[in-house]
């Protein structure tokens, strides 16, 4: 089962049922009518008025008291003619069960899995029967007796007489179900075996968007199919520039989690993001048993990365590529001229590039334009403009490629004017090129790499707790910043100075205010002494100041490249940083994933890789998936006594067994034949295709007027399905909570509870309505 | 203003099958009024149409043609209900239930409050003298119990009008003098009551008005002591009359020409010799009563 469920879309789904329903309503109403002018003639109308004032009459007039009476009567109904027997079937086989699944050996939350799923469908599928047989025998029964002839003969309306029925049926079942699931629950926390019980919990996952990069470091739409039938993981390649990347949203402080790592002696309480994968390695060569064990080793790369975003999408082609790889690397000014070369081949040779490149280029400038302006920076407002100008004016340019291509026209495309916004805009990025590069910091901060088995899905090697506190080498561009931001900082302070000196406590201040390593604190204050010296830097107010008044990010970025900085530590310049301020950017989280070893590959799906909030106590998600079976129970009774207002109690079991198997079983195929996502003829066309023992590719061997015909059958038994699958609820929406608890997952409420409470409430109302209707207008003596 | 309680006009019921087809015509153009306070009996043969009557005027059954209205109200109005009892043929309760719960159950129904309720279950328990049997399931009660509790739900909402269908059916000829005695206390307190029933004798002794169908069709409705009235004949009662005092009183009717005079003891019914017997077997237990002693204490009546 896929645990990244699409969201429920409650509104849309409110605005289909109110259609649904009031379609139906006018169906029913007019059918009524229709009948009642056949049956009576003239007088029918009025017949026909009168039942229908009545019947709003009754709707108004229902008393409390009554439907708790008849509530009441079916509770005390199924005490005593012993329905609840149910719970001695229920206690044998909780009895037994251990015997034949405890197993100390096995996987620990393949033990948890076991039992939870035994106890979740022995609760579900014993209840079931006996609902089942309730709803749909007991109305037929009671007129078949003729006890319903002494209610009626009351003043209790017909209606309250289904709602007193479906009411107590569901306090049955909700109460036999409330006392099985306590006592389930009792019985699984004593029938686990010891080493499994820490297993027993609701993980909580927030899953992330998935994007992937070819082996090139270009965007890809998936990633490699490495020949699996099944195409439900995307693979990269290892030791190449392929990733996959998940963008994670709303990541903040309820997502930091305190878990323990290691153990024994080692084990450390740390403070920081739980990441959990289920990653397939998939192995082209055949290694030692222990590198086969071991499998895959992969790493995690979190990252934030505003050029990427922002240029990214100019990648696309290789006419664009130039640019955009040097944009997203920060090298503006190479960018700018790369732009300008682009200019002169629209200018000159516009023709070379195909109406793609035009539309990539167009749509690459445009979110350009949006990233910059989202980071509402004022500085950086002349070159956003200059990017949304050019846009504006690749639109104009796409408009008449579209038009000429559309209608066969020979205007001439603008070429000279999107030129001119391209140089304009190069010669935007070139005067800005160092405040680009410092607006748009990319910050890398990769992760110790870890194994990826075949064989360890849901082990504990898959999960990795990123600490709050982030130390790490860092890249130059990395460093040229984080010193900046120190030496700004400081400078404002006056901190720095000391008389006409740089102040001998830099070194200590280093140390403890930056966790710089003794010996990089010491190499940074000598060269900062040389620069000094050599005139680099000034002293001025009291303050260090870079002498030609450049910021001390080109400063240290100039350093860094004259190889002035190099670290004096084996380990590189580390420094920290915050997981949630410095790399979590308006709450999101970006994290990169690589396979690390040659000719091996990482297959992934976008459920495949979450993060795991704090976990969430057993009994929670239990709770939540007893809540999903017992809202399906209560549906099956509204189904069972609506049907069982009109039928006899066998016809209706067949009525009601057949709405819940397909609903259970088939909806979703239903669905997907109703969508064309399952492929397949139509059922007539299919029908012949095989007397004819031909094959879908070369169709039926008919008159072409004959295919029509059976075409068009078959468009109209397409509709009978379709009604069809609006009206039998979707029942694998119930089993979507036992299935995430059985797999440890936490149920999510508003995809997956809300869901089952709205299917519930949706058949619910209209049942009811048209059960009181149809037992209303229904003689129960008719012979 | 009519003082009317059901009033019937023209009334058909047509029993169709599943296509509609006309399978029979239970009840044709059926025009009759009960009267305020009265007992009205509805008389007839199987399949006459006298219980398709009766719940068409009780919503079970939808009428082809024709109107009714009881208490003023439309038979399809279920709030007539509120002042009606009903008594069906059989005593069709939940067996599950024991009496206190069935009386609890039907006058939650009426919307009547828990003081109510309770009154009025221990008022009726104790009038069809199942006090102590109130704690058993209705499973467990035999035919008459069964009958009890059912005309105790049929009073349960103190009604205006009590229909009762077959009331003394299945019972014995105790029961069934006790139900003719209720009856007749339903009458004395101004209700209506209207019976339908195989029992001629029954209806004989409790209905001021009856209405016998035939096939569906009205036959006979009229007053009871009207409708069996001789009046080609007279009869005198008087104490036991000597062969002399005979002779002469034959003499005085020839003289009036009346001819065909006979001299005979009259006799008591069966089911006052039932009682009777009842009555003395409880005062003389293991005593067991010639015919003279019968005949002799049938004198004066059933008293």
């Amino acid at each position: 089962m896929d645990f990244d469920i699409r969201p429920y879309d409650l509104s849309s789904a409110a605005t289909s049922w109110m259609v649904l329903v009031g379609i139906l309503t006018l169906i029913s109403v007019g059918l009524s009518f229709v009948l009642s002018l056949a049956r009576n003639g003239v007088s029918g109308v009025a017949i026909f008025t009168t039942g229908l004032g009545s019947y709003l009459g009754d709707l108004f007039s229902l008393s409390p008291k009554r439907i708790y009476a008849l509530t009441k009567l079916t509770l005390l109904e199924a005490i005593r003619r012993k329905a609840l027997l149910v719970f001695v079937v229920f206690a044998v086989l909780l009895m037994f069960a251990g015997w034949f699944l405890t197993d100390t050996n096995s996987r620990p939350e393949l033990q948890v899995s076991i039992h939870v799923t035994f106890l979740l469908t022995a609760i579900a599928w014993l209840i079931l029967p006996a609902v089942i047989f309730l709803s749909c025998w007991a109305l037929p029964e009671d007129i078949r007796i003729r006890s319903l002839h002494t209610v009626v003969t009351k003043p209790a309306r017909r209606l309250e007489i289904v709602i007193g029925r479906m009411a107590g049926m569901g306090i049955v079942s909700c109460l036999v179900l409330v006392v099985m699931g306590v006592i389930g629950a009792v019985w699984i926390y004593r029938k686990l075996p010891e080493n499994s019980r820490s297993q027993l919990t609701c993980r909580v996952p927030v899953f992330g968007q998935l994007y992937f990069f070819d082996a090139d470091g270009q965007p890809a739409a998936t990633g490699i199919n490495v020949g699996d039938t099944w195409m439900y993981r995307s693979h990269i390649a290892g030791n190449s520039r392929a990733r996959a990347v998940w963008m994670f949203r709303d990541v903040n402080e309820s997502s930091i989690v305190t878990d323990t790592i290691g153990t024994g002696d080692e084990a450390k309480t740390v403070e920081g993001l739980k990441l959990e994968c289920r990653f397939e390695a998939f192995r082209t060569v055949k290694g030692s048993e222990k590198s086969v064990l071991q499998g895959v080793q992969a790493q995690y790369t979190l990252s934030s990365n505003p050029r990427e975003e922002a240029f990214g999408m100019l990648s696309q082609g290789e006419a664009l590529r130039p640019v955009a790889d040097a944009l997203r690397d920060g090298q503006f000014r190479n960018g700018s001229d790369r732009l300008k070369e682009l200019a002169t081949r629209v200018r000159t040779t516009p023709d070379e590039l195909r109406p793609a490149d035009y539309l990539g280029l167009q749509n690459g400038l445009a979110v350009a334009g949006v990233i910059l302006k989202e980071m509402k920076l004022p500085a950086l407002l002349p070159v956003q403009e200059k990017f949304d100008a050019a846009s504006s004016r690749g639109i104009a340019l796409l408009r008449v490629l579209q038009t000429n291509n559309a209608t066969g026209a020979t205007d001439k495309p603008p070429y000279a004017e999107f030129a001119e916004s391209l140089e304009t805009l190069a010669g935007g990025i070139l005067e800005n090129a160092d405040l680009l590069h410092e607006s748009l910091p990319k910050l890398e901060v990769p992760l110790p790499a870890f194994h990826i088995s075949e064989y360890h899905e849901g082990a504990a090697e898959n999960i990795t707790v990123i600490p709050r506190k982030l130390r790490f080498a860092a890249d130059y561009e990395t460093l040229a910043r984080f010193l900046s931001g120190i030496f700004e900082k400081w400078s404002e302070e006056g901190k720095l100075v000391e008389g006409n000196a740089i102040s001998s406590g830099l070194v200590d201040s280093l140390q403890k205010d930056a966790s710089v390593s003794p010996l990089n604190a010491e190499l940074l204050a000598t060269v900062l002494n040389e620069q000094l010296t050599a005139g680099t830097l000034k002293i001025s107010d009291g303050k260090l100041a870079v002498a030609d008044g450049r910021r001390w990010f080109a400063f240290f970025d100039d350093l860094i490249r004259k190889e002035l900085l190099i670290s004096q530590d084996t380990e590189g310049w580390l420094i920290e940083k915050d997981l949630l301020t410095d790399l979590v950017s308006n709450g999101f989280l970006r994290v990169e994933v690589a396979c690390l070893n040659d000719q091996m590959y990482l297959g992934m799906a976008r459920p495949d890789l979450f993060i795991r909030k704090p976990d969430r106590s057993f009994l929670v998600g239990y709770t939540k998936a007893l809540v999903s079976i017992a809202l399906m129970l209560m549906l099956i009774i509204v189904l069972g006594v609506t049907v069982s207002c009109t039928v006899k109690g066998p016809v209706a079991l067949f009525f009601t067994l057949t709405f819940f198997l397909v609903g259970q079983f088939f909806h979703e195929f239903m669905m997907k034949m109703l969508s064309g996502q399952e492929q397949g003829m139509g059922t007539l066309e299919s029908a012949v295709l095989i007397a004819q023992h031909r094959n879908p590719q070369v169709g039926m061997d008919v008159s072409s007027t004959t295919s029509a015909v059976l075409k068009g059958a078959d468009k109209g038994l397409e509709g009978v399905l379709r009604v069809f699958s609006n009206i039998v609820p979707d029942f694998s929406v119930f089993n979507r909570g036992s299935s995430f608890v059985e797999n440890g997952f936490d149920v999510p409420f508003n995809d997956c509870v809300v869901p089952a409470v709205a299917i519930f409430a949706g058949f619910l109302i209209p049942c009811v309505l048209m059960a009181g209707a149809m037992l209303k207008f229904r003689e129960l003596e008719a012979k | 203003m009519s003082n009317a309680v059901i009033e019937i006009r023209n009334l058909s019921k047509i029993y169709r099958d599943f296509w509609g087809r006309k399978k029979v015509q239970a009840v044709k153009s059926l025009s009759m009024d009960v009267q305020k306070g009265e007992v009205f009996g509805l008389l007839g043969p199987n399949g006459s149409g006298k219980t398709t009557t009766m719940k068409m005027l009780l919503g079970l059954l939808f009428p082809t043609s024709g109107e009714m209205t009881i208490l003023g109200k439309s038979a399809s109005d279920v709030s007539k209900n509120e002042k009606i009892g009903y008594l069906p043929e059989e005593s069709y309760l939940y067996r599950f239930l024991n009496a206190d719960e069935t009386l609890d159950f039907y006058g939650r129904l009426f919307n009547m409050s828990a003081a109510d309720r309770i009154r009025r279950s221990d008022e009726l328990i104790e009038m069809v003298g199942l006090g102590k049997a109130r704690r058993r399931q209705l499973k467990e009660y035999s035919k008459g119990m069964t009958r009890r509790i059912g005309l105790a739900q049929a009073l349960i909402n103190d009604p205006e009008l009590v229909l009762l269908d077959e009331p003394t059916s299945g019972l014995d000829p105790l029961g069934t003098r006790e139900m003719k005695d209720l009856i007749l206390r339903l009458k004395a307190q101004g209700k209506t009551v209207v019976m339908c029933s195989h029992q001629l004798a029954d209806v004989q002794d409790v209905c001021d008005r009856i209405a016998v169908l035939f096939q569906g069709e009205l036959k006979v409705l009229g007053r009871v002591d009207e409708l069996l009235e001789m009046r080609n004949e007279t009869q005198m009662r008087t104490s036991s009359l000597s062969m002399e005092a005979q002779e002469d009183i034959r003499k005085v009717l020839e003289k009036h020409n009346i001819k065909n005079a006979q001299f005979t003891s009259p006799r008591a019914d069966l089911e006052e010799l039932f009682l009777r017997t009842v009555r003395e077997s409880g005062e003389r237990p293991g005593r067991r009563f010639s015919a003279e002693e019968i005949a002799a204490s049938g004198k004066g009546g059933n008293a």
